[in-house]
């Protein structure tokens, strides 16, 4: 029988996987919680007591617990430890959808972060856009700042892709410095 | 390139919306709809030369929306979120 797997490269091992060019580190960060808010996000802000709307595309976040807006009515909220609240709808109006295990996350720095973005994605980084949810790279993914480095967050099963892409992205970041 | 208005989201780029027909081009209701409506449903387009109307979907963030656009000039006049309702 064929094994179809070999069609694909191996995902890297996360937790050591590192991108490095003049001026530009990428890396994944491992162990976020990770929860979609979907529904009447006023309800949501009332009983978690975090801030309702969520940074947008390129939007600064900050701390160990913040959100990121994904649409009108859906946030991604994302904490290092998990959240006291629980998955499944809530008579208030909102469901809760756990999302770590969906979402792979990575994290860049640097100086040469303007020429990263400028590769991924025809969105202007310094004009607010209210939703994060963005295409980069060719794909969907939720793009914003955090603590002044540049996270972003991808479907899983997009990550070995992504990771591609962005080890090439380097390699013509360096070429070009 | 193109810039397309998401009324949520601001402008970004044509490539992350996807067209959902043309407004007003409402399903028919009932059992008793006459076939030339159904087919005028599926098969007719208006298809102007100018100022149209269309439903756009955002598809990042999910918004569903009616742009006002010029098919010749590529000028886009307008768009306004659906808010539930079918635009006419």
């Amino acid at each position: 029988m064929r094994d179809l797997a070999e069609k694909w490269s191996a995902a890297p091992d996360w937790q050591s996987a590192t991108i490095n060019a003049p001026g530009f580190v990428m890396s994944a960060v491992l162990g976020l919680d990770q929860l979609l808010v979907s529904g009447d996000l006023d309800p949501w802000a009332r009983l978690s007591g975090m801030e309702g709307t969520g940074v947008g595309a390129f939007g600064a976040a900050q701390g160990d617990r913040y959100a990121a807006r994904l649409a009108r009515d859906r946030l991604l909220v994302v904490s290092n430890a998990p959240l006291a609240i629980a998955a499944g709808w809530h008579a208030e109006g909102f469901a809760v959808t756990a999302i770590s295990a969906g979402l792979q996350v990575f994290e860049a720095e640097g100086p040469a972060l303007d020429a990263f973005i400028a590769r991924g994605t025809t969105l202007d980084p310094r004009q607010s856009s209210a939703s994060a949810a963005l295409s980069f790279a060719g794909i969907s993914a939720i793009v914003y700042r955090h603590d002044g480095k540049l996270r972003i967050h991808v479907d899983r099963g997009l990550a070995a892709y992504l990771w591609t892409w962005m080890e090439q992205a380097a390699g013509h970041i360096a070429a070009d410095d | 390139m193109q810039l397309f208005p998401c009324p949520f989201c601001g402008p970004r780029d044509e490539t992350e919306f996807h067209y959902g027909g043309d407004a007003g081009n409402a399903r028919p209701d009932g059992g008793d709809v006459p076939i030339d409506r159904w087919a005028g449903y599926l098969y007719l387009r208006s298809n102007p030369k100018g100022a149209a109307r269309e439903i756009w979907v955002h598809m990042n963030c999910g918004e569903f929306f009616v742009m006002e656009r010029d098919t010749l000039t590529h000028t886009v006049l307008s768009s306004a979120e659906l808010g539930g309702e079918h635009a006419a």
